[in-house]
């Protein structure tokens, strides 16, 4: 019976929390420019309108750039189903570190694959660019995952967010550099406010906007619903590390710790409305230096980590 | 295997120093610096609740008055002097150089494991190892920076880390002593500080790098 209401509760957070968190998102801009700002179920009602428009397809492309949305779309659903990003999941296999990042490479992959299919200067320039970045931050994340993997004496995320290990000052100083690591990481991989712009309506600096440039109708709606996901689930899993530092989290029951889990996921999106408000997007130069420093919060969590366990 | 309060202290204001790699803007290194001698001036503090003894409070009190607070200002004040926002960095961008910061700090604990430590000492290989790091980072920060006003943060750095080191090797060292060694680092920021001035008037700028040539008068 738990596990029916888990498979509920679970299946309701992947439809309702992304919607949500752009919207949350959204929001606090608003707010701090002085706007009321759409309502939060907005994002869902661009969704909805999406689902209902015709769709444009270039001449030049071939069948990948239907498809790639398609897969990116069940990779997302895949890699929310395997992440620990909520306390309420349901049963899943084991939840391999290294394929998890290599799942959210598969994603990056295809996204790239449509954007050089649509044809578009735009989709080949941002193209390359996500491909630097996925370079660049891929150690960051590994880093950071392998940092908690070595403390936990486990590859299986599964075990790793059991919240059966003893709660020591030390591990919760792993777990805040390793979520600070996610965080920062997931910012570059969502393509948000230090590293680009979403907002801007300069296709030239651009990201990820501009590589679903030639997506229109239910295929952006798809590809839209699928990067809001991801979010949630790099931001999820980002407040699941800084929860774990709390010593007596593992103590709460089950309703507090998913109240949480949501609180805090909520508060990281607020947190990236607050950063893109105040802050100016990095030099494309600078992006790799930012990076650098993301690493370093990696290293230094894996060093601890690798430190603790020779010590035992 | 437990930490000591002292132990977290001294590995805090390691990593901070290895932060202060990373950044070239002068302002946040001294930021940096002045938040790494705070954590300093509270592992004597807890060191010395740990001896039970009272003395070492005073100076813990003396150290974050003076090197975290008074220092701090003499450079901001100077940097306003000297018009100079930024470092130029010389060699390796400042990332790396703070990754390298990082794998010192992680070589020095290899490094310090078989220190023997003084019977009745409480905090040795931790607190030998943020000494140690602290050394590392400090020259670490002299050879890639540029400006000679950098040379002198990595020199406060490398006198941080001696002072660790000998805190937590020994049983609590005399206080005139300490108040000796505090004195003494004021001087040598002073005496720094006018050096930094005299260079700039004469050469017009602080580059160490460029401070090699010859110049004709």
């Amino acid at each position: 019976m738990t596990s029916l209401y888990h498979w509920i509760f679970f299946l309701l957070s992947v439809a309702l929390l992304p919607v949500l968190v752009l919207g949350t998102i959204r929001k606090t801009k608003a707010r701090l420019q002085n706007r009321i700002g759409p309502p939060l179920w907005q994002p869902f009602y661009d969704l909805v309108k999406l689902a209902h428009k015709g769709e444009t397809l270039s001449l030049t492309m071939c069948g990948v750039f239907r498809l790639s949305s398609i897969v990116v779309f069940a990779d997302i659903l895949v890699l929310a189903w395997l992440t620990p990003w909520l306390c309420f999941k349901p049963w899943a296999p084991e939840a391999n570190i290294f394929m998890l990042v290599y799942l959210f490479a598969l994603a990056r992959m295809f996204t790239l694959l449509g954007s050089l299919d649509s044809g578009s200067a735009f989709g080949a320039f941002s193209a390359s660019r996500e491909a630097t970045l996925g370079l660049l931050v891929e150690p960051a994340v590994l880093l950071a995952l392998v940092a908690l993997g070595i403390f936990f004496g486990s590859s299986d995320l599964r075990v790793i967010f059991s919240l059966s290990s003893v709660s020591t000052f030390v591990s919760s100083a792993i777990w805040i550099a390793a979520g600070l690591a996610i965080f920062f990481s997931s910012l570059v991989e969502l393509s948000r406010m230090p590293v680009d712009d979403p907002t801007t309506h300069l296709e030239l600096t651009m990201i990820h906007e501009a590589m679903i440039l030639e997506a229109s109708g239910r295929n952006l709606a798809l590809i839209e619903f699928a990067h809001a996901l991801k979010m949630c689930i790099l931001f999820g899993l980002a407040s699941q590390c800084f929860l774990r530092a709390i010593p007596q989290f593992s103590t709460f029951n089950i309703y507090a710790q998913a109240g949480l889990n949501i609180a805090g996921l909520l508060g990281l999106a607020m947190f990236v409305g607050l950063l893109e408000s105040l802050t100016v997007k990095l030099q494309w130069r600078k992006v790799p230096e930012f990076i650098a420093y993301i690493l370093s919060l990696s290293l230094i969590a894996s060093f601890t980590a690798i430190g603790i366990g020779a010590i035992k | 295997m437990t930490i000591t309060a002292t132990e977290i202290c001294v590995l805090t204001a390691a990593l901070l120093a290895c932060l202060m790699v990373g950044s070239l803007h002068l302002r946040v290194n001294l930021w940096l610096y002045s938040l790494s001698t705070l954590c300093i001036a509270a592992a004597t503090a807890t060191s010395a609740l740990e001896h039970s003894e009272m003395g070492p409070i005073f100076i813990a009190i003396l150290i974050a008055l003076l090197k975290s607070v008074a220092i701090p200002k003499f450079f901001s004040w100077a940097i306003d002097k000297l018009h100079v926002q930024r470092d130029l960095g010389a060699m390796v961008t400042p990332p790396l150089a703070m990754h390298a910061a990082i794998l010192l700090f992680a070589l020095s604990f290899i490094l310090t494991k078989e220190i023997p430590s003084p019977a009745g000492s409480v905090n040795g290989w931790f607190g030998a190892a943020g000494g140690i790091s602290l050394v590392f980072t400090g020259l670490l920060l002299m050879l890639t920076r540029r400006l000679a006003i950098s040379q002198i943060f990595g020199f406060l750095v490398i006198e941080n880390g001696i002072y660790i080191f000998a805190l937590t090797q020994t049983n609590g060292m005399p206080l005139i002593v300490e108040m000796g060694v505090l004195l003494d680092v004021l001087v040598g920021v002073m005496v720094s500080g006018l050096l930094l001035f005299k260079i700039q008037k004469s050469f017009e700028h602080i580059d160490v790098a460029q401070l090699t040539q010859l110049k004709e008068y």
